[in-house]
């Protein structure tokens, strides 16, 4: 393993300039891009149901001020009714919820009840790379109008906004040993602490919106990989296990795809599923689906795989029987992934209304997964050339 | 897809070689393999030409706290070493246990695996513990490379001890199951190896002194030298890891590189005679330079075999073994992974497979266990060995590195079997995790 015995350099002091020189460059060049990636926003047009787009460190001051910070799109029904938490990129990989909560904001109308609706809940994590991962920078949506440009991000905070990292991170209140990644994810950091580490402040402050302002149910959208075994699901803890059961029969029945109940494990501390519903009144639901892009085995990792998630080592695994949900020549599109995500969820809010009339939720303008499948995610998008600037926020 | 991406895989290895045969360092053929990969790819877009420098740049990242762990832990060492600590520490072992060999060694197994149990780092029991045990060992007649080797498979053992584990911590933050329920999992089988380990390659004496010839062979102590002095820098460390896991919540989190920094800054502090900082920490980093250079490459190599789709084939080639081969495979494909990808290894393959053993009725935690005892073998292999290179940085062995990994083959392959059987009857083994609940 010891080097191997080399002749001395001719001019080692210019060699070494060269040296340096280059590796400048290659710094310079390589991180510009990453640079822009961290600051780049994508146009989100608050559509007609937007009634006020606040701040998640309302709920909670240790967030103010901080690059952590995230945007909340409130959409008020004239008439008063039940509420709703929807949020998305708590890993910033998992795309599908991103686009279904920007659709959501572009288009519906709350005719009864409040949307609450964070974007992006793990804001460091959506402007962060995971170094050896090997991720595009961005991904592209086409629409009517022109392209619609998003950042890839990461499943971690950066140590940007959370370091140094503990050797292990023990799980407040619980004191469960978990990774110590762990403390950058925020489906790890629930319940949070007001003045704990960053990634518990940003689920704290998540916590006590729920908290003050009553809300009767929460979606945290992901996505899982087809060798994951709990994928294409709907988990939810035994308090709502009631309304994921019946949204999935119904999804199944009535729009034609899968989205099973996956029970919230008791002894797994630091997930949304159970700990929202363990420290709150709010009914919890997280919702997976199938994401290809995020298996191991699988070739490059390209936008195309992203939004297609076509790959042929899957396609051979599925033969073998190593996935965990059915997977053909089609892959498991953008469309469809998205499309899951509205469906399960306004089949989820229309169900909680049926059996609690007084805290019903009602709105309109939200396509289904029928309609993203047909018509495709970018057909749903605004163009932020034709809206208000005021009605225009990068996120 | 499979051919291009075998064509690239074959561009890496050619790189590799080609650079090795015009004696280029480890370090310098990686970066080949890396540039090679990303160039090749280039050509089918995976990644565009464009996005190549971001690929290479950011690939150096992924291991940038743990070099900061592995420089301020040897930095705090060193100081250690030159206020005349070590020698004291060495002194006092040899006085106390001479006598009672088996005592001596298991004591010994015991200092090494404390600091890697608490951090899940086997380097950091080399860097913290590794010099005065390696002096003590040859002062009980064991040669450097029995040392070297001892020093190795102990480190190896105490990052898979627990309470912290991170391969274990990886697998199950991808996977979904709780880091819990492998005190006893692990805590048993590292004991047991361990135990062998040292009476294995430690009980013979091989040196023809005897105590105070071995006394008077060890460097002196200087003056002013006492126990407090070599104490307190490590009360200093230990207690701010102990302070963070008793209150978690009342401490702030301090990471390694601090807490060795304190530790460091501590020693200093006390030490009888003021070594020169500057010049200590220029030669501690020129000493360390090639292992850093060896993660950063490693990074920027994992980077491109992602990009590229090597990774996935490769994750996809090891869980398309038949079963029976996947097995036995494991005695090859784990250690040889670590080598490669270090803790990388844990997501790219130990993910798949561990939610491949669970949907075959295996039991994932001890599956998890088994996998993790052995893992850290592999880090003793090209091209990172970070802990093999360490033990013989330590221990002073002065022959070819493949001359000291010969002396670890019979621990190395009882560990091996060991944890094989513990994936394969991963079922039956699973009373281990209630015992531990």
């Amino acid at each position: 393993m010891s080097a191997p015995e080399s002749k001395p350099l001719a001019h080692p002091v210019r060699v070494k300039i060269v040296l340096a020189v280059l590796a400048a460059a290659l710094t310079v060049a390589g991180g510009v891009p990453l640079f822009k990636h961290r600051h780049f926003g994508t146009p989100f047009v608050a559509g007609p149901g937007v009634t006020k787009v606040i701040k998640l460190s309302d709920y909670s001051p240790g967030l103010k001020g901080r690059f952590v910070d995230a945007d909340v799109f409130v959409m008020e029904g004239a008439e008063p009714g039940g509420k709703a938490l929807i949020m998305a990129n708590t890993h910033a990989n998992e795309p599908a919820g991103y686009l279904a909560v920007k659709i959501l904001i572009e288009n519906a109308v709350v005719q009864k009840g409040t949307l609450y609706i964070i974007p992006t809940i793990n804001v460091s994590a959506s402007r962060n790379t995971k170094a050896g991962d090997g991720y595009p920078l961005y991904y592209d949506i086409p629409t009517d109008w022109g392209r619609v440009r998003f950042r890839m991000g990461t499943r971690d905070a950066s140590p940007l906004e959370s370091w140094p990292d503990p050797d292990v991170y023990i799980h407040y209140p619980d004191k469960q040993l978990l990774s110590y990644l762990d403390l950058r994810n925020t489906n790890r950091t629930w319940p949070g602490r007001p003045n704990g580490p960053m990634m518990e402040r940003v689920t704290y402050a998540a916590m006590e919106l729920m908290r003050k302002e009553k809300i009767d149910l929460a979606f945290d959208f992901h996505g899982a990989e087809t060798m994951f075994p709990v994928t294409n699901c709907i988990v939810a803890p035994q308090k709502s296990a009631k309304f994921a059961t019946l949204a999935s029969m119904m999804v199944k029945a009535m729009e034609g795809f899968d989205s099973h109940v996956e029970p919230s494990p008791q002894n797994f501390r630091g997930l949304s599923h159970r700990e929202i519903g363990d420290f709150s009144n709010t009914l919890p639901f997280l919702l997976e689906a199938p994401i290809p892009f995020l298996d191991q085995p699988t070739g490059p990792k390209t936008v195309k795989l992203l939004l297609d998630g076509k790959d042929p080592f899957l396609l051979s695994l599925a033969k073998k029987k190593k996935l965990f949900v059915s997977y053909d020549a089609n892959g498991w599109p953008m469309d469809k992934r998205v499309g899951q995500h509205m469906s399960t969820t306004l089949e989820i809010i229309r169900q909680f209304s049926k059996k609690t009339p007084d805290r019903a939720i009602r709105l309109s303008g939200a396509p289904k997964y029928a309609d993203l499948v047909r018509d495709g995610v970018g057909k749903y998008f605004h163009d932020p050339a034709k809206a208000e600037p005021g009605r225009i926020h990068y996120e | 897809m499979t051919l291009q991406i075998g064509v690239l895989l074959l561009l890496m290895v050619a790189a590799y070689a080609v650079a090795s045969l015009k004696k280029l360092s480890v370090e310098l053929s990686i970066l080949a393999a890396a540039v090679a990969g990303g160039l090749g790819g280039a050509f089918l877009k995976t990644p565009p030409l464009g996005e190549l420098p971001r690929h290479l740049v950011e690939g150096m990242f992924p291991y940038l706290d743990v070099m900061l762990v592995f420089s301020t832990a040897t930095f705090f060492m060193a100081l250690v070493s030159e206020s005349g600590g070590v020698n004291y520490v060495v002194r006092g072992a040899i006085k106390l246990f001479y006598n009672v060999r088996v005592v001596a060694l298991l004591v010994l197994m015991i200092i090494i695996l404390i600091p890697g149990a608490l951090t899940g780092a086997g380097s950091v029991s080399i860097l913290v513990v590794g010099a005065p045990v390696a002096l003590a060992l040859k002062a009980l007649g064991i040669p450097e490379r029995k040392t070297a080797a001892i020093l190795f498979i102990v480190a190896g053992l105490a990052a898979a001890a627990p309470p912290v584990n991170i391969w274990a911590m990886i697998l199950c933050a991808g996977t979904a199951i709780p880091y819990v329920g492998f005190t006893y999992t692990l805590g048993i089988p590292v004991l047991i190896l361990g135990t062998f380990t040292v009476l294995w390659l430690g009980l013979k004496k091989e040196g023809g002194m005897d105590k105070a010839a071995a006394l008077a062979a060890l460097p002196p102590v200087p003056p002013g030298m006492k126990g407090w002095r070599v104490l307190v820098p490590f009360v200093v460390f230990f207690g701010m890891v102990i302070a963070n896991r008793t209150w978690p919540f009342a401490t702030p989190i301090f990471g390694l590189p601090l807490e060795f920094s304190a530790a460091a800054f501590t020693a200093w502090l006390v030490s009888p005679r003021k070594p020169d900082v500057l010049k200590l920490a220029l030669n501690t980093m020129k000493r360390l330079l090639p292992l850093l250079a060896t993660m950063i490459v490693v990074g920027m190599l994992q980077q491109i075999m992602t990009a590229t789709g090597v990774r996935g084939m490769i994750s996809y080639a090891v869980i398309s073994i038949p079963l029976v081969l996947l097995f036995i495979g494991l005695a090859v494909i784990i250690p040889v992974s670590e080598g490669v990808l270090t803790y990388g290894a844990a997501a790219i393959l130990g993910i798949p497979l561990i939610w491949f053993f669970d949907s075959i009725g295996l039991h994932a935690t001890v599956a998890i266990a088994g996998l993790s005892i052995l893992w850290p073998l592999g880090d003793g292999l090209p091209p990172t060995a970070l802990i093999g290179r360490l033990s013989v940085m330590v221990s002073d062995y002065k022959g070819t590195y493949w001359s000291f990994l010969r002396q670890t083959w019979v621990p190395w392959l009882v560990i091996t079997i060991t944890s094989i059987l513990m994936v394969v009857y991963s079922a039956k083994l699973s009373f281990l995790v209630k015992w531990s609940m």
